[in-house]
Formats: structure tokens, sequence, C-alpha cells
């Protein structure tokens, strides 16, 4: 080997190194992003279903899955304004009749030092819960 | 291998916050359930957290704390603790979460 040539195999490892660890690192930050993302939206889907069947009508029922939903995400760390949720009563919130929530949170994919999530493309966590209104509980 | 090892000890250790995180949640909610007190906010924490990381978190410490807010009272479980090295980096990472709740005042 050429003394202008040794450490160059060093050189190119650590280059080539470097190209390959900052996407595998990327990816597993976003895999992260991802994996609290579903834990959040479980979390907010089950709540939020629990206290919409305990409530006495819609308008109460729509605070409720607003509360545990905003309540759920904000603790893990999201902003409850960028979700997207929906919930149904086709029965109404009659004895035994099921309530259905549905959250979607977006995580973005592109992330900057400094600068945090700066739009583009994003993985969509969707959740959904059906809970029951409780079939012996008194009329309200 | 060394590489490898690192990966796989950030991906834990990331996996390991995130139950943490969900931990916290899952007590202040329970926290404010209805039959349930302010007690079971420190039990739930510290079971959901070891029954999803295990040995992963060492030196866990919940803290439950209340304080009135309007006609309730606010929430909060704080869990701090150290995320345990696994790989080639012998640094735990610690980790400090803290969620909150809102308790509605009982109706006597």
């Amino acid at each position: 080997m050429r003394s202008n040539e040794r450490g160059q195999a060093l050189v190119e490892s650590i280059l080539l190194g470097i190209v390959l660890l900052v996407p595998v690192i990327w990816m597993l930050m976003l895999l992260a992003d991802v994996h609290r993302a579903a834990l959040a939206s479980t979390a907010a889907v089950r709540e939020a279903g629990f206290d919409a069947s305990r409530s006495d009508d819609d308008a109460a029922a729509r605070e409720a899955v607003h509360n545990a939903v905003r309540l759920a995400l904000t603790n893990h760390g999201f902003d409850a304004g960028d979700a997207r949720v929906s919930w149904s009563a086709p029965a109404g919130l009659t004895r035994g009749a099921t309530v259905e929530v549905h959250v979607e949170y977006p995580v973005s994919v592109i992330r900057l030092p400094f600068l945090g999530d700066v739009g583009g493309p994003a993985v969509w966590v969707r959740s959904t819960h059906v809970a029951r209104v409780d079939p012996f509980r008194s009329e309200p | 291998m060394a590489l490898a090892l690192g990966i796989a000890q950030l991906a834990l250790t990331l996996y390991g916050r995130n139950v943490v995180i969900a931990s916290a949640h899952e007590g202040v909610r329970a926290a404010t359930e209805l039959g349930r007190d302010i007690d079971d906010a420190e039990i739930i924490a510290r079971r959901t957290t070891r029954s999803a990381a295990g040995s992963l978190v060492n030196d866990m410490e919940v803290i439950v704390g209340t304080r009135p807010e309007g006609e309730g009272l606010l929430v909060t479980v704080r869990i701090t603790g150290r995320l345990e090295s696994l790989g080639p980096v012998p640094v735990p990472v610690p980790i400090d979460v803290t969620a909150t709740s809102r308790l509605p005042e009982e109706i006597e």
C-alpha cells in the first residue's frame, strides 16, 4: 500500500458508517413516535368511549369525548389539536347501546434538529373503540 | 457488532420511555375514575410499568400530587427512574415523566 493511501479504508468506513447510521437512527426515532402515538390513541379512544357511555345526553357525551382525547394525547406529549376525532351512538345513549369512538393522529415523518416538525408527509395512527352503555343504569 | 447492539439499546431506551409515559397517564386516569381514589394512581402506574417494561426501568419513584383547581382537583402523577443500559454504552438514561388529569368535585 502506498504511503498516501494509508488510513483510506478507515476513513471510508467511517464515512459509510455515518451515511448508513443516520437513516437508521431516524427510522428508530420515527418508530418510537409511532409507538407512542399508538399508545396515546388507544388510551384516548378507550377512555373517551368509557366516558361517553356514561353520559346522559349527546352534548355531555361530545364534551366527554373531547376531554378524554385531549387529556390522553396531551399526557403522551402530543398536540390534541392535530387529531381527528369522531364518535357515534347510532341507538342513542340508551341502556345497552353502543358508542363508537374513532381517533386519528398524524406522526410527522420529517423532523429537523432544533426545528422539530416541519410538515410534510405523516404516518397516520388510527384507533377505534366500541363501548357499551350500562344495560342496568338508571334513566336520566 | 457494537453498532447493532447500540441500535438495539437505543430502541429499548425509546420503548422504555414510551412505556413510562403511558403508565403515568394510566395512573392519573385511574385516580379520576369513579370508585377509585388517589392511592390507586401509584399502584396502577407501578403495575403498568413493571408489566410492560420489567426490569428495564429501575429506581422508579411514583409521586402523586393534588391541588385545588376551580371546582375540582388537579391530579398529577410523576414517574422518575433510570432506563437501564443493555447495550455497549454503559450509561443509564434518567427519565422524568408527568401526567395530569382533573378530578371533578364530588357531589354530596
